[in-house]
């Protein structure tokens, strides 16, 4: 479950004019060509960058995204849904595994990128710093956030590094379960009881706002964003995700009755959504560490670690050397 | 509880959220036994599990040692039998024997599997990578000395496209990696692409193709698949309900 | 009755697997490492899915449907053994519980395939091979932490001697136990507890780790009668909590 923003915090655009004009010219050929770039390529100082900040920020998702829904895991009512949510969760672990090893091939150890998570050092996802009150509201983020994070991973599954178009592919085979079985749940609440119903249309309430910023701020089209469009890392606007999303979702929100909670939300003439603009003060502030639950995911992050280290440090082989993953 | 409604859910959350984190005193979690509340420090969460993780906020953890996460193993896993063994991603794991109990449920949890081979990163040697439509072979120098040494078995696999996956085409046998590749391109002669190709010692490589039992039941595990969910009917019955 | 003798002999095994499937769903998110978090979970969603072939069969046998079964009885309707409805603790004892009861499990399925009741033995030849899979993953890791740091082995000795009590009361014989193995639906708990010893005691010799002196121990019985320590009530308690929303909803 990832979306946008990846690029929102702009790291420094490096010069270009530092590279090997052949070696630059050789690897944009390629990407133009359609051709996927692999760990041992040759490949720019900004795309490198670029990638790790953005697959590790994605791995955090997901690692992070097991916590919300995590919530209700041992409350699943009847042995569907608990067998769903015990395995939509573990899927995000999957998927942050996954993740981690792609931007390992990049350079950067698991250890040095669990460090900068729980140090809070390196984002993650906003909306996961947003609580799962209720069962309704696991049952919204299985439906709504993996929803977008489906826009923006088949966007990114067109990227140009092959690693993480790999993981991407069967991140995106694995969503398509998440999606389904999160409509599945929220069509039973909204025709269900009144009292599900209830649940369902307040939990869409607290959590559309949080969803509307999910792709994150529209992008500055800078040279910098250029050119990581040109090179395939950035693959769609923050807006152009949005837009899709609420293409492919309001509808299927209204016909189960449910509300949208932005009374300036409409479809125009131009089949544009206009949309009441979300609160991006608010957003920096919970992505800055100021949200509701940002200390606890990381506590439990952190703790997970500390606890777990005993077992690590038993299993490590003396002679043990650590050598990057290959693709 | 009371629940925070619309727009302004932000605020009222992160207002709930100090009312309800609560800072007291540790104590001892490890047995058991005494793991079912919060102690007086630790953090009070949404989520009982994380409840009776009993949390105390600690800020500041030191950086992880290297090989906190051990060492990486590549996976091959094998569909259905008789296809050849694909490679699917890396774990972390301590040795062959763990690797493969974790390639197992992160790899062939979701798919048709029949078996998986796993070995560990440093036993891969990797020729590079050629472009999409040549192959590596072709950028080998055309004449080559056979080196000393013993001979040993050798797994050959090749990437026919970037972004896909290796494959396994054969076995082989010589006296070194560079020379299984040499022994492989005479052997196989095989027409481009070949975009890259892996060579593992046979000895390293930890083949799990006995036990198919294991993943017996992979298919029937239908709660995750996107196809056991079918609400369609039910939309439609919802839909035909207001209109009346 | 015959019949009797066997719904008790499967609402113990369901019960087991479904309390032990639910706690073991409380470390997804929270294991030593994601790789192993990922089979942890696995190996939860199968108990889960055992106990719901058993729920299953029971309800054709005229019980209630699965869903009211595990998730409307109290804990004293329960016949789980005390050893599954314990908290999670620490890692250590997560993996010790974990390698005494899926041992225990690997020989229940293997003596149930043999059964002459075939609908539970086609249950447990289907499931069996899962079981296998956990075996394996419960003796590698007891294997390598059992004779690794000295962390690691004082950890497991100790979570070893606090679970042993109550794996020994897996094998709580029934009231039935006769009844059922002159019918051949099981070869009984005590053949079992010994099979289990033997093959307890043989990964526990490749390890730092020693195996109390089972005779001087005290088994902790009770759970197959439906008595439980305090754990188990406010677990089913959570476990229901949504789902007694409304228990005549479709959720």
């Amino acid at each position: 479950m990832y979306g946008g923003g990846n690029v929102f915090e702009a790291t420094k655009f490096d010069d270009l004019e530092q590279e090997d004009p052949v070696k630059l010219a050789e690897f944009e050929a390629r990407i133009a060509r359609g051709e996927k770039i692999e760990p041992s390529d040759w490949m720019p100082q900004l795309y490198r960058k670029q990638l790790i900040r953005m697959i590790e920020q994605h791995a955090h998702s997901e690692i992070i995204g097991a916590l919300p829904e995590g919530t209700w895991i041992t409350r699943a009512p009847g042995f569907r849904r608990k067998l769903a949510q015990m395995a939509k969760v573990q899927d995000e672990v999957g998927h942050a595994q996954l993740l981690y090893s792609a931007a390992e091939t990049l350079g950067k150890t698991r250890e040095q990128m669990l460090t900068d998570l729980i140090n809070g050092k390196s984002k993650y996802s906003n909306v996961f710093n947003y609580p799962a009150f209720t069962w309704a509201d696991s049952n919204i983020i299985s439906w709504l956030i993996d929803a977008g994070a489906i826009v923006n991973q088949m966007a990114n599954a067109k990227g140009s590094y092959g690693p993480y178009c790999r993981a991407l592919d069967r991140i995106c085979a694995e969503e398509a379960f998440h999606l389904k079985y999160g409509h599945d749940a929220v069509v039973h609440m909204a025709t269900g009881s009144p009292i599900q119903r209830k649940m369902i249309q307040e939990a869409l309430n607290r959590w559309w706002p949080p969803i509307m910023t999910f792709f994150g701020p529209s992008d500055k089209m800078s040279m910098h964003t250029e050119t990581l469009m040109r090179w395939k890392v950035k693959m769609a606007s923050n807006d152009a995700c949005r837009q899709q999303f609420l293409d492919m979702y309001v509808p299927k929100i209204w016909e189960l009755g449910l509300t949208v909670p932005d009374p300036k939300l409409r479809k125009n003439e131009e089949g544009v959504w206009e949309y009441t603009e979300p609160d991006w003060d608010e957003f920096k502030r919970v992505i800055n560490g100021d949200g509701p639950c940002n200390a606890e995911r990381l506590a439990v992050r952190r703790t997970a670690e500390e606890r777990g280290a005993w077992v690590r440090r038993a299993l490590l082989a003396p002679k043990a050397t650590y050598v990057r993953p290959l693709a | 509880m009371s629940l925070p409604l619309g727009l302004e859910v932000g605020t009222l959350l992160l207002k709930w959220h100090l009312q309800n984190t609560k800072i007291i005193k540790p104590s001892d979690s490890r047995l058991a036994t005494q793991n079912s509340g919060p102690t007086s420090m630790s953090i009070e969460s949404l989520d009982p599990r994380v409840t009776r993780l009993q949390i105390e906020p600690e800020p500041n953890p030191l950086p992880k040692p290297a090989l906190d996460q051990l060492i990486t193993f590549e996976v091959f896993h094998q569909k259905k039998e008789g296809l050849p063994f694909t490679y699917v991603g890396p774990v972390h794991a301590a040795d062959e024997e763990i690797a493969f109990l974790f390639a197992k449920e992160q790899y062939s949890r979701r798919a048709m599997c029949s078996g998986m081979w796993i070995a560990s990163t440093e036993h891969v040697f990797v020729s590079g990578y050629a472009d999409d439509s040549t192959s590596v072979y072709d950028t080998m120098p055309s004449v080559y000395v056979t080196p000393e040494g013993p001979e040993q078995s050798y797994e050959i696999f090749h990437l026919k496209k970037r972004g896909k996956a290796h494959q396994h085409v054969c076995t082989v046998t010589a006296r070194s990696s560079e020379h299984a590749l040499e022994v492989a391109r005479q052997t196989l002669n095989p027409a481009p692409p070949v975009v890259s190709v892996w060579i593992i010692p046979s000895i390293h490589v930890l083949r799990q193709e006995e036990d198919r039992d294991m993943w017996a039941t992979t298919p029937e595990k239908k709660y995750r698949e996107a196809i056991a969910y079918r609400v369609q009917d039910k939309i439609d019955r919802f839909k035909a309900e207001q209109k009346a | 009755m015959l019949e009797n003798a066997i719904k008790d002999l499967l609402y113990k095994i369901a019960d087991d697997q479904l309390i032990l499937g639910h706690r073991n769903s409380e470390w997804t998110g929270f294991g030593p490492m994601l790789e192993e978090d990922i089979a942890f979970s696995s190996m939860a969603q199968d108990k889960l899915g055992h106990s719901l072939a058993f729920y299953t069969l029971l309800h054709q046998m005229g019980e209630g449907d699965p869903d009211t079964v595990a998730f409307m009885r109290n804990a004293d309707q329960f016949h789980n053994s005390q050893l599954v409805e314990l908290p999670i603790g620490e890692y250590d004892f997560s993996l010790i519980r974990h390698f005494l009861y899926d041992n225990a499990e690997i020989l229940r399925f293997e003596s149930l395939s043999q059964s002459t009741n075939e609908e539970i033995a086609k249950i447990a030849t289907k499931l069996k091979g899962e079981v296998r899979y956990h075996v394996l993953h419960a003796n590698t890791l007891v294997k390598q932490l059992g004779s690794a740091t000295q962390e690691s082995i004082s950890r497991l000795q100790q979570s070893l001697e606090y679970a042993l009590p109550f794996a020994l009361g897996i094998f709580e014989p029934s009231k039935h136990e006769q009844e059922l193995i002159d019918a051949g639906i099981y070869s009984g708990e005590a053949a079992l507890q010994n099979q289990w010893l033997e093959r307890i005691s043989a990964v526990l010799e490749k390890t730092h780790l020693k195996l109390p002196e089972i005779a001087n121990l005290q088994p902790v019985y009770g759970g197959r009668y439906g008595q439980h320590t305090e754990h188990l009530q406010p677990l089913l308690d959570e476990m229901a909590e949504v789902f007694k929303i409304d228990p005549t909803a479709e959720w």
